[in-house]
């Protein structure tokens, strides 16, 4: 679309050169896998490390792609968003480019996690591995990305999109198989691991990471990004128009 | 083709009516939407810049419509915010690169330096906009919109916060720009700017125009000039056509005139013939402010909105 590369040019450049951003969204995930990752002292499995780096990629993706928002919430309260609705470029494409500029600024993260967790001992994997786990972080930031502009676009200040991420992610990240199988959860956190949108994107990577293709997950994972892209659109929509 | 029109442009929020069937004319030189905080002048503009449905009317920017064919219309306009909106860690070039992108030029560089020298950015282009002034920032964003070459450019508050020197810089592009044919709409609260650089002024209070036409027009509409003569000695008295004598306080004496500039030397020739012996002599003519006074009435601050309409207006943009 046309707009949508501009656009990223230009969240990206202010991204980098922010660079304290840059550091701690790289200093957050190496902290959790080296201080949970290589510390706790777990049963359940033989490597943890192996276990917990889908989760923590997923973690990853999801405070990355929760930001999605914050940068829409930016631009419309400093008056960016006027003039580029004013501009005769397609309106989607501002909503098409932060949730494309956020999935991928998470994925430049997963990879050094991915690099990261090697060089402290997780197991290296095929191209094809690391090509599906792309794929199903990738799927999944934009799936949590077009979440987050569509709730920024309803609230209309920046604190109450920044309490709404706090009250979601931390309880998300808990809720999920991130940190422990589901067999050695109690019955009620298993309960709500199951539903949760966290466990579905780190399963399916885990299964990846134990040899297996997991088309179905996979297709779910697509079919729900693109239900909640469509959501994202049509709250843009009636919002701009 | 003119380049905007309105009828009957009308817009509610809730039982709030912030612009009340607007039908006015625009084209070519600078026009000013004057009024009071609150008094609709952002809300037409945003209607004008096809970022705000109306309730009722039309409006056309260069004969297309800006409901029916708003990219039509967001092509041959640029829009200017009052909220300074420039990404103060790209450089000025940078900024403009991002603009130009936006409005499909291909290749953009030579076109960037161009703007950047008119608007006086060059030599700081490649620094971070972050050490800009005000007033360079405004002028970045000035080169920005100019970067299509649009036939319309609205601007809100384009002086607002900048200091007197910024201020006439500003105005000095801005007229410039009208020279190439373009239509400038702007709002302002600067009675003093929009008196002196306003090819046209619309005074707007509640929603409705109350006053409209060159300020030169509404100033002679509404008022006459006022001249004040100081004499020494007894006062003899004149009769001239078309003045009248509104006051005497000792030997001072107030004369109204519909044009004081003419006035004045017929007056000092009258006095003089007369016998009197004229000491000083000023002329006052009516500002802006007297007309923005008389036409917009007694301005009580706008309270804001309700909780309820402040939602509204920031949700239902249908």
């Amino acid at each position: 679309m046309k707009g949508v590369s501009i656009y990223i040019y230009r969240d990206f450049i202010r991204w980098i050169r922010y660079r304290i951003g840059v550091i701690s969204s790289l200093v957050l995930p190496a902290a959790w896998l080296l201080f949970v990752g290589l510390a706790l002292p777990v049963t359940f499995t033989g490597n943890y490390l192996d276990f917990i780096t889908p989760g923590i990629l997923v973690m990853t993706i999801l405070t990355a792609g929760i930001s999605s928002g914050s940068l829409l919430m930016f631009d419309k309260m400093l008056g960016f968003l006027n003039k580029f609705l004013a501009m005769p470029v397609p309106r989607e494409s501002i909503l098409v480019s932060k949730i494309l500029f956020v999935s991928m600024r998470g994925l430049i993260q997963a990879t050094i996690i991915l690099i990261l967790a090697v060089l402290i001992g997780a197991t290296v994997m095929t191209p094809l591995q690391y090509g599906l786990v792309y794929l199903i972080l990738f799927l999944f930031g934009v799936f949590i990305s077009s979440f987050s502009t569509a709730i920024a676009l309803y609230l209309y200040d920046h604190d109450s999109f920044a309490s709404f991420t706090a009250m979601v992610t931390m309880p998300l990240f808990f809720t999920s198989s991130a940190l422990m199988p589901y067999s050695a959860m109690p019955g009620w956190l298993a309960t709500i691991a199951h539903v949760n949108p966290l466990s579905f994107a780190i399963n399916a990577i885990r299964d990846v990471t134990a040899g297996s293709i997991p088309v179905v997950p996979i297709l779910m994972l697509f079919v729900f990004t693109a239900i909640f892209v469509g959501l994202a659109g049509y709250v843009f929509r009636k919002v701009t128009i | 083709m003119t380049a905007i029109l309105t009828e009957n442009l009308t817009k509610k929020f809730g039982d709030l009516c912030a612009v009340d069937n607007l039908n006015l004319t625009v084209d070519k030189g600078i026009f000013g939407l004057l009024g009071p905080n609150g008094s609709g002048k952002t809300t037409t503009v945003l209607m004008l810049t096809t970022l705000l449905a109306q309730t009722k009317g039309t409006a056309s920017i260069c004969g297309h419509d800006t409901r029916l064919a708003p990219e039509k219309v967001r092509d041959c306009i640029s829009y200017v915010p009052q909220d300074m909106a420039v990404d103060t860690n790209l450089t000025g070039r940078e900024n403009m690169f991002v603009f130009a992108r936006l409005y499909g030029i291909e290749k953009p560089k030579e076109k960037i330096d161009e703007l950047l020298g008119v608007m006086e950015l060059s030599d700081r282009a490649d620094d971070p906009a972050k050490t800009y002034s005000g007033g360079m920032r405004r002028r970045l964003e000035l080169a920005e919109a100019l970067v299509h070459e649009p036939e319309v450019i609205f601007l809100d508050e384009p002086t607002i916060g900048l200091d007197v020197a910024a201020r006439r810089n500003i105005w000095t592009h801005i007229r410039t720009m009208t020279k190439k044919g373009m239509t400038i709409f702007m709002t302002t609260h600067y009675m003093d700017e929009a008196d002196q650089y306003c090819d046209r002024v619309g005074i707007i209070s509640h929603g409705k125009i109350a006053a409209l036409g060159s300020p030169a027009e509404l100033k002679s509409r509404l008022m006459s000039d006022v001249i004040t003569v100081t004499i020494e000695g007894s006062f003899a008295p004149v009769q001239i056509e078309g003045m009248v004598v509104v006051g005497q306080s000792d030997n001072v004496i107030s004369f109204t005139a519909e044009n004081g500039r003419e006035a004045l030397p017929l007056l000092a020739d009258a006095l003089k013939s007369a016998g009197n012996r004229v000491k000083a002599m000023s002329l006052h003519e009516p500002s802006l402010d007297d007309v923005f006074l008389q036409s917009v009435g007694k301005q009580e601050e706008p309270q804001g909105f309700e909780e309820l309409k402040f939602h509204l207006m920031l949700h239902r943009r249908h």
